[in-house]
């Protein structure tokens, strides 16, 4: 866990230093936190799934705790995206597709989490969580479907960052890589160690 | 889903008991038209004759519909819970049964609702329909999927201690994928614009969806 840090340190402070300008360092860390928590959302539903199948206490547990972990995540990659878009877009929220994605995400978490919270009994919140974890999994592609036309309708002209993204220095794709490898491994890491 | 299980009887039996005890205690229900009435009001006293456009129209309607379908049923189970017979319901009727009849009384409930609502939102908000028919076809999908949602999270909701409130939180991040288009459509149907015929497919089968993953995971709560 420690040298993961340490790792992470060096990946998220090397790069900006060869990076385009001072702003581009957010992406470093809110790409890789916002990759986190979808593939949280994901594997909390993946151990909700398997709780139903099996009824094993501990699937619920890890179902939990990567919710938990994704809320966290989720949260950071919200601030740190709003905070770019603001130095960069100007505002800190404009309802653009991915926003709106994120915060859905939130809002699913933090549902999940109410939900938890709510159930005293520890059978039933077992249950009850991961058929709304599987539940809320399945808005996820239909909200990809429907975001972008419902919200492209309302700003005709596309004010979304597709220009920006349109090409990308191999030394800072690999930083970004490496970031949300190294996110990951943090994920998996924090999932392991409370086991 | 478990169609070998399902009884269409039993889902009528259900449904024909939740409608008679809706008749004896209408409490639910009209707090729901009542909660609904309230917001509209509410709305158009606030707004006080302003001429809104039609994006605006239609977010207000569904803001409504959700939140006065939300105080309807988040109670679904809540009289089987609170007087201890859900445990007997389920040993007479198969959980499909169960499931698919309270899903149908609480689609009759929001249909019901909307019957109810639709008017008085209109004439409030002094708003003609260009498209009778694609507004009547968007409210139909729309429901659909919060009976469909609504019900499966209602017996979520029914092992909670903390009810109040937790029923709308829980609903919502489901059914934006019906909320969303139906705002969008509703707009189109209120102004007469072009309206995209994907967008009312992908309603139909998100509920298709919806009500496929409630009788599934149904199943699994018992």
């Amino acid at each position: 866990m420690l040298t993961a840090a340490i790792i992470a340190a060096v990946i998220f402070f090397v790069p900006p230093v060869k990076g385009l300008g001072d702003l581009a360092k957010i992406i470093f860390f809110h790409v890789p936190t916002a990759w986190v928590a979808v593939l949280a959302f994901f594997v909390s539903a993946f151990f909700a799934a398997k709780f139903l199948r099996t009824g094993e206490f501990s699937f619920d547990e890890l179902s939990a705790r990567s919710a938990r972990l994704g809320f966290i995540f989720v949260l950071m990659a919200t601030a740190s995206g709003a905070i770019f878009s603001k130095l960069t877009w100007g505002a800190y929220w404009n309802w653009d597709p991915r926003q709106t994605t994120i915060f859905v995400l939130i809002l699913i978490y933090g549902a999940y989490l109410t939900l938890r919270a709510a159930v005293t009994d520890e059978k039933a919140r077992a249950k009850v969580s991961a058929v709304y974890s599987l539940l809320s999994v399945l808005t996820v592609p239909f909200l990809v479907f429907i975001l972008p036309r419902m919200f492209f309708s309302l700003h005709p002209a596309p004010v979304i960052n597709s220009a920006g993204k349109l090409e990308m220095d191999t030394e800072i794709l690999t930083a970004l890589i490496a970031a949300a490898v190294d996110a990951t491994m943090i994920f998996y890491q924090l999932m392991k160690k409370r086991r | 889903m478990k169609l070998s299980n399902f009884r269409f009887e039993q889902a009528a039996a259900i449904f024909r008991k939740d409608f008679l005890l809706g008749l004896r205690r209408r409490a639910a229900f009209a707090a729901m038209l009542m909660f609904s009435l309230t917001a509209t009001a509410n709305l158009s006293l606030s707004i006080g004759g302003a001429i809104f456009d039609e994006n605006l129209l239609a977010a207000l309607l569904w803001v409504v519909i959700f939140f006065a379908a939300s105080a309807g049923i988040s109670g679904t189970f809540e009289t089987e819970a609170a007087a201890g017979t859900l445990a007997t319901l389920k040993l007479y009727a198969e959980p499909q049964a169960i499931l698919f009849g309270k899903m149908f009384f609480t689609l009759a409930s929001l249909a019901a609702l909307t019957v109810f609502l639709l008017p008085i939102f209109l004439i409030l908000f002094d708003c003609t329909v260009a498209q009778i028919w694609l507004l009547l076809a968007v409210i139909f999908f729309g429901i659909i999927g919060l009976a469909a949602a609504g019900t499966l999270i209602a017996a979520l909701t029914t092992s909670a201690s903390v009810k109040g409130g937790l029923f709308p939180i829980l609903l919502f991040p489901i059914t934006l994928p019906i909320f969303l288009p139906a705002i969008q459509l509703t707009a189109a149907a209120i102004s007469g614009a072009d309206f995209e015929t994907e967008l009312l497919m992908t309603m139909a089968i998100f509920d298709a969806i919806l009500i496929t993953a409630a009788s599934i995971l149904f199943d699994y709560l018992d």
